[in-house]
């Protein structure tokens, strides 16, 4: 193909992706941006105004101010509880990257979130134990339970060759029915239905705090998934562990062969990834709700897997990954309530951005193909 | 006992067709998470179909049920597409793909149900309603005891799936299309090399799952829950994807699999009713065949292995 043969849309394709090192940021954000205008053809199909509904999901998540606000309300406030929603989210995307690390499909976030949540709430949540205790000891709680189910699930498919797709879908409705026999029986609210809500000691969002003019929700769990991201970039990229764990994930024969004590990689790696998990489903139950509702998983434990992998499967990533789906779907309920598209259209732009986003690697042959057509 | 063998056929089958989607599916090397979204929307398409044709037909007549299994039949097979589309064309990667079509499998049947009952009927509902359908009992065979039960108080589409099933089984092992698929999962560079394009057998695998799926999903909305809404993704999908691991992606063990998911949770239902438990008990009884599972794979799962192909994009210069 001769060079004056490219169309315009090659040579601005060719301009803005085409250079090999920035292609892990820009194609992405060239599949982010495309699936967003595909959402504005279809939402524009609905009859309702694509650019309004997409201000809407910002104004809901406290990026752009709203038109007019409650009493002790404002963008601040709104703004603190998207943090409260994106706390648990990236958390659990947090594990999902791990456990993906090592070459391991952990399908059971939501389970270990459920089953850290759980036994932090009755043990502490339920205690009269002054905050300063509390707070501290649910983490450590929640931290310490996710482990303890995600090794179990590492043991398993190191020592018994059970995949761990199938232990972890097992353990999720172990959890889910045994959760759900225990609250029913013990510790129900038999107004909401729901388990008895914590005491506020022991919840990792501050509620209705007065700052100033206003009354905001603090989410104290953002700090933690900070330092989780923080942590496991710093484990991947500078720890013996770290390298262990990802040369095991990428062929756990030359691991082995290199000398790596596959099995006992795999069985930590596990235990870290529940381990998030488990943080994930306290700041989720303990934080962002207060109570637990029976026989129903988080969905955020699915989520999280697509937004680990929208994030490219790396720490930094995650962080933009989760902050785009969480303005998607936290911005939704403002989104249906005033420009009046329905609040499952949201999901439906984050099921296309994860759409488009996976056929990167397709984007990427493409282009350096036409790349070295010239 | 015989409640047992009833319910757990019922609950076991229609997992048993998606699972076997599955194993068409994984066996030809394509990875299928999606299985939970395409039995939604396959059961979706079937019940919209169902509503739609419903008041041409006498209140108790079996033919919408029986037009609806062939819509949620075809409704999978074209929401497979997708997944076709994204795994063997776009080269994209398995996992998010079939992560991606349950959300939006889940989403889209949401958001359109909402629609469909607001424009066509008027009616502000989440749902359609189908009710169960009506049951046959085998004259004769019936009354054997114990074996009988398996042929009393049928629904129609146990013997239909059945016979799929059956058919499936001898296209897979008997048939030169099924060696290919299953070579498609081991091997595909040298199915290739015979002739045969790899990309052509997994469209087929992916779309067989599809439509299987769909079926499997659209017998749940008739027995189970009577009605299609959101209640469908209570996790059938992941739960057939677990039987056909367990089942070491084979079809006559991932039956008896399946089975066991059945039967374990009749037969956990039966023994909270004669112990006259209160029905919050029935939580800690439904935890049986997960338990049950588990504890199997720890003692037969040495020998378990995938498609070696399983998962891998299939590039034709690799090594």
């Amino acid at each position: 193909m001769k060079k004056n043969d490219r169309t315009v849309l090659q040579k601005i394709v060719l301009q803005t992706i085409g250079h090999e090192k920035r292609q892990p940021v820009m194609i992405p954000l060239f599949t982010i941006l495309l699936s967003l205008l595909l959402g504005i053809v279809v939402i524009a199909l609905l009859g309702k105004n694509p650019f309004l509904a997409y201000y809407n999901l910002l104004q809901g998540s406290g990026l752009a101010p709203k038109a007019s606000y409650a009493g002790h309300k404002g963008m601040i406030t709104d703004f603190t509880s998207f943090l409260n929603a994106l706390t648990p989210m990236l958390l659990a995307a947090l594990s999902v990257l791990i456990a993906l690390k090592a070459g391991m499909f952990n399908i059971g976030v939501s389970g270990q979130m459920l089953a850290a949540a759980f036994i932090s709430t009755v043990l502490i949540g339920y205690s009269d134990l002054p905050a300063v205790v509390a707070k501290p000891l649910v983490i450590l709680t929640g931290f310490v339970v996710g482990a303890l189910v995600g090794s179990l699930v590492g043991f398993l498919k190191h020592r018994f060759n059970i995949n761990e797709v199938v232990s972890t879908i097992m353990c999720n409705y172990i959890v889910q029915y045994v959760v759900s026999f225990f609250i029913n029986v013990f510790f129900v609210d038999p107004i909401s239905r729901q388990s008895k809500n914590v005491g506020q000691a022991a919840r990792l969002t501050l509620t209705d705090v007065v700052v100033g003019d206003y009354k905001m929700d603090i989410p104290l769990g953002i700090l933690l998934a900070a330092a989780g991201v923080a942590a496991a970039a710093f484990l991947l990229r500078k720890t013996t562990l770290g390298f262990e764990i990802k040369a095991v994930g990428l062929s756990s024969k030359a691991a082995q062969y290199a000398g790596i004590r596959v099995g006992r990689t795999r069985v930590l790696a596990m235990m870290l990834s529940g381990g998030a998990a488990g943080l994930a489903g306290v700041t989720y139950y303990l934080g962002y709700f207060s109570s637990i509702q029976p026989r129903v998983l988080a969905s955020t434990g699915y989520d999280a897997i697509a937004v680990a992998l929208l994030g490219n499967s790396s720490p930094v990533g995650i962080v933009f990954s989760s902050f785009l789906i969480t303005v998607i779907s936290k911005g939704s309920t403002y989104m249906s309530s005033t420009a009046g598209v329905q609040a499952e259209m949201a999901s439906a732009i984050t099921g296309l951005i994860l759409l488009i986003s996976a056929c990167g690697v397709y984007v990427k042959e493409k282009v350096n193909r036409w790349k070295e057509n010239t | 006992m015989n409640t047992i063998i009833i319910d757990g056929l019922s609950f076991a089958l229609p997992l048993f067709i998606m699972a076997i989607g599955g194993i068409y599916c994984e066996r030809s090397g394509v990875t299928n998470l999606a299985l939970e979204g395409l039995q939604g929307f396959g059961a979706f398409c079937g019940a919209l179909f169902a509503v739609c044709i419903a008041s041409h037909f006498a209140g108790d007549s079996p033919v919408p049920f029986y037009l609806a299994m062939v819509a949620a039949f075809l409704g999978g097979m074209l929401f497979s597409l997708l997944h076709a589309l994204l795994c063997i064309r776009f080269k994209a990667n398995q996992v998010i793909s079939g992560v991606v079509i349950n959300i939006l499998a889940m989403s889209l049947t949401e958001f359109m149900t909402k629609q469909i009952n607001a424009s066509l009927f008027q009616a502000p509902s989440n749902k359609f309603v189908l009710g169960v359908s009506a049951r046959v009992t085998v004259p004769g065979i019936s009354s054997i005891p114990i074996l009988g039960a398996a042929f009393t108080n049928l629904y129609p589409f146990e013997p239909v799936i059945v016979l799929i099933a059956v058919i499936a089984w001898y296209v897979l092992y008997k048939t030169p299309f099924g060696l290919h698929l299953r070579a498609c999962g081991d091997n595909p560079h040298a199915v290739d090399a015979a002739g045969i394009g790899v990309g052509r057998v997994r469209l087929i695998a992916v779309l067989v799952s599809g439509a299987l799926s769909g079926l499997g999903g659209i017998c749940f909305a008739y027995s189970i829950s009577a009605n299609f809404s959101s209640n469908i993704y209570s996790g059938y999908g992941y739960l057939a994807i677990a039987a056909l691991i367990f089942g070491n992606w084979k079809i006559l063990p991932t039956l008896g699999a399946c089975l066991l998911f059945g039967f374990a949770r009749s037969g956990g239902y039966e023994l909270v009713k004669i112990l006259e438990m209160p029905s919050s008990y029935q939580d800690l009884v439904m935890v049986l065949p997960y338990v049950l599972t588990l504890l199997m794979l720890v003692f037969f799962g040495k020998k378990n292995h995938s498609p070696r192909a399983l998962g891998v994009i299939y590039d034709k210069g690799a090594r």
